[in-house]
């Protein structure tokens, strides 16, 4: 187990020590032409890269949401057996609650892709 | 006693805000402000119920939770404040173009954390409760979406809390891994017992520590505090000055009166709280001394004042702390509101020139501003002076005698940058004219609450001391 631990510590650090020993031994000769973005060896067009509008992140964002407090529902369904009236009620409200986030969404306009 | 009827103070303010959040959509923008009073409703329904639970010490969700009477003088602390933010972000939400309706959802859901936190001894419910609080608190405090200082405050807080966070998680990785368990006084109890995994103990009690002393902003963990105050919305800084403070302090105060009492080879941690205690006192009233944004002088006070309450720790006397923590409460969101007051239609006055001469300018809002002042700074008749005296004298009596030198050092620093507000609100002539937006009687409401408070705890404490006295009770008898 040391053994293996060793190893590990020994080329890890010894590849941080060749990244680094690059950088402080290197010579370092730069020019402006040499910092620009490389692109294909042309000269660069423009100044910043355009910006464009993710609509997607929200999608993403109530889909993780959604999914995770799905999630929950596998736990429910293990001891469902064992405890049923509780068991509903309890998950009557959880969905209540997921209901709440549901229309405060939807209320919100999340789901329309054009707005 | 398990009783589900417990869980019903801290069920209304969660069904409040949900009721609060499917309201806002529905609400069209010009009804937007009985949001507010609707939250307020259910805050004045929550506080009744919790008082009808006094001296009957239930738990509830399987004992998780206790509604004890700690728990409810809790309760109240935190329910006090966030009615107090409510009341004074009302016209402020409309002048500094903040009006979404989300803030009073969001506030309650903070307020339910907090609810949570204070009331448990299990480590991973009081991580749900401190969860809660903190999502709440990233959003609120960018809530000026037009502001970019906001914006900042919001992302710069979401970062170093979300670190916190995860220091706080392993630290209690840590101390699940040697008890086996999540309650804190197994936890405390396998640290006494358990001679060979002293280390790691010691070490998730460190990183616990870090975690918690990231939220209530103790000296080394204490460098997010001053820009996020200051970008925040005032009313929310006022929120972040108080709300995580006391509930990081309640979940503190369960924990180390465990802990003193059952544990013989405490010295490190007790050296490790001492040496954040006058890290926390010096760094926070030294760094005061130099600002001039108004926010940031009391970001840096509200840090000091954490060290305070960590000498009530240190000194195991949790009647001061809790008296420390009343106190506290009123005189910060006292001064907050005076600094909210000074305010017009999206303009804030914040910096130190602007209060030159607003003690004539504007009378009511200078004198009581100058009374929270005082109070901050420990002067007799206020219950700044009694809070201190009575933090101090127990310290002394239990032996702290440097700690309590040098906290009086520093209360004797802080003087210097309360007083100097008052010298500009009274001793400069004006630079520019400020006008105010004055029709704001929720705001004056609070602040003559408030002074009302500070002279009734700094004259005659005794009936809310036999309350305090009344909740210590229900903490575990060794």
């Amino acid at each position: 187990m040391i053994e293996l631990f060793l190893v590990f510590l020994i080329f890890g650090s010894l590849g941080i020590l060749l990244i680094l020993m690059n950088k402080i031994l290197g010579p370092r000769k730069t020019n402006p032409k040499k910092e620009k973005p490389f692109e294909c060896g042309s000269p660069y067009l423009q100044d910043k890269v355009n910006t464009l509008p993710i609509k997607y992140y929200l999608v993403a964002v109530l889909f993780l949401l959604f999914d995770i407090e799905v999630v929950f529902f596998f736990p429910w369904a293990m001891i469902f057996r064992e405890m049923q009236p509780k068991a509903f009620i309890i998950m009557f409200f959880y969905i209540v609650i997921l209901l709440v986030g549901f229309v405060y969404a939807w209320k919100k306009g999340a789901f329309e892709w054009e707005r | 006693m398990n009783s589900i009827m417990a869980a019903v103070p801290l069920l209304t303010v969660v069904v409040g805000s949900l009721f609060l959040l499917i309201l806002e959509v529905f609400l069209n923008r010009e009804n937007k402000s009985y949001l507010g009073y609707i939250s307020l409703t259910f805050l004045v329904i929550c506080g009744i119920i919790c008082t009808s639970f006094w001296n009957k010490d239930y738990s509830y969700f399987n004992g998780s939770l206790h509604l004890d009477n700690l728990s409810i003088f809790f309760y109240i602390i935190s329910l006090l404040t966030i009615g107090f933010v409510i009341l004074i972000s009302l016209k402020y939400l409309f002048l500094q173009e903040a009006n979404h309706g989300e803030f009073f959802a969001l506030i309650l859901f903070a307020l339910s954390g907090m609810m949570i936190m204070v009331s448990s001894t299990d480590l991973l419910i009081i991580f749900l409760g401190l969860e809660l609080l903190s999502i709440s608190s990233y959003i609120l405090a960018g809530f000026r979406l037009k502001d970019v200082r906001s914006s900042e405050s919001a992302i710069k807080y979401f970062l170093l809390g979300s670190f916190a966070s995860a220091f706080l998680v392993f630290g209690m990785a840590f101390l699940f891994g040697i008890s086996h368990s999540t309650s804190l006084l197994a936890i405390v109890q396998h640290l006494q017992s358990g001679t060979s995994f002293k280390l790691i103990g010691f070490m998730g009690l460190g990183l616990v520590l870090a975690g918690f002393g990231f939220k209530i902003a103790l000296a080394p963990f204490h460098m997010w505090a001053p820009d996020v105050y200051e970008g925040a919305p005032t009313p929310v800084t006022t929120f972040f000055s108080i709300g995580p403070k006391a509930a990081g302090f309640a979940v503190f105060l369960r924990f180390f009166h465990i802990y003193w009492h059952s544990l013989e080879s405490s010295q490190a941690i007790f050296w490790l709280l001492w040496v954040i205690a006058v890290l926390t006192m010096i760094i926070g009233n030294l760094a005061a001394l130099r600002q001039t944004n108004i926010k940031r002088i009391l970001a840096y006070s509200s840090i000091a004042h954490g060290g305070y309450l960590m000498v009530a720790v240190l000194a195991q006397d949790y009647t001061s702390l809790m008296f420390y923590l009343v106190v506290y409460l009123f005189m910060n969101i006292g001064a907050f509101s005076a600094v909210i007051a000074l305010s017009k239609k999206n303009k804030e006055f914040l910096e130190l020139d602007d209060y030159s001469g607003i003690g004539f300018q504007y009378p009511w809002i200078g004198a009581l501003f100058s009374v929270f002042l005082f109070s901050l700074a420990g002067f007799p008749p206020t219950g700044g002076f009694l809070a201190k005296f009575y933090v101090f004298s127990a310290a002394v009596r239990q032996g702290l005698v440097p700690l309590v030198i040098i906290s009086v050092l520093t209360c004797l620093v802080s003087v210097f940058y309360y007083l100097r507000i008052i010298v500009y609100m009274y001793m400069k002539e004006p630079f520019h004219t400020v006008d105010v937006y004055k029709e704001n009687p929720a705001l004056f409401l609070v602040m003559f609450l408030c002074v009302y408070e500070v002279f009734q705890l700094g004259i005659n404490p005794g009936s809310i001391l036999v309350l305090i006295r009344q909740a210590l009770i229900s903490l575990p008898v060794f």
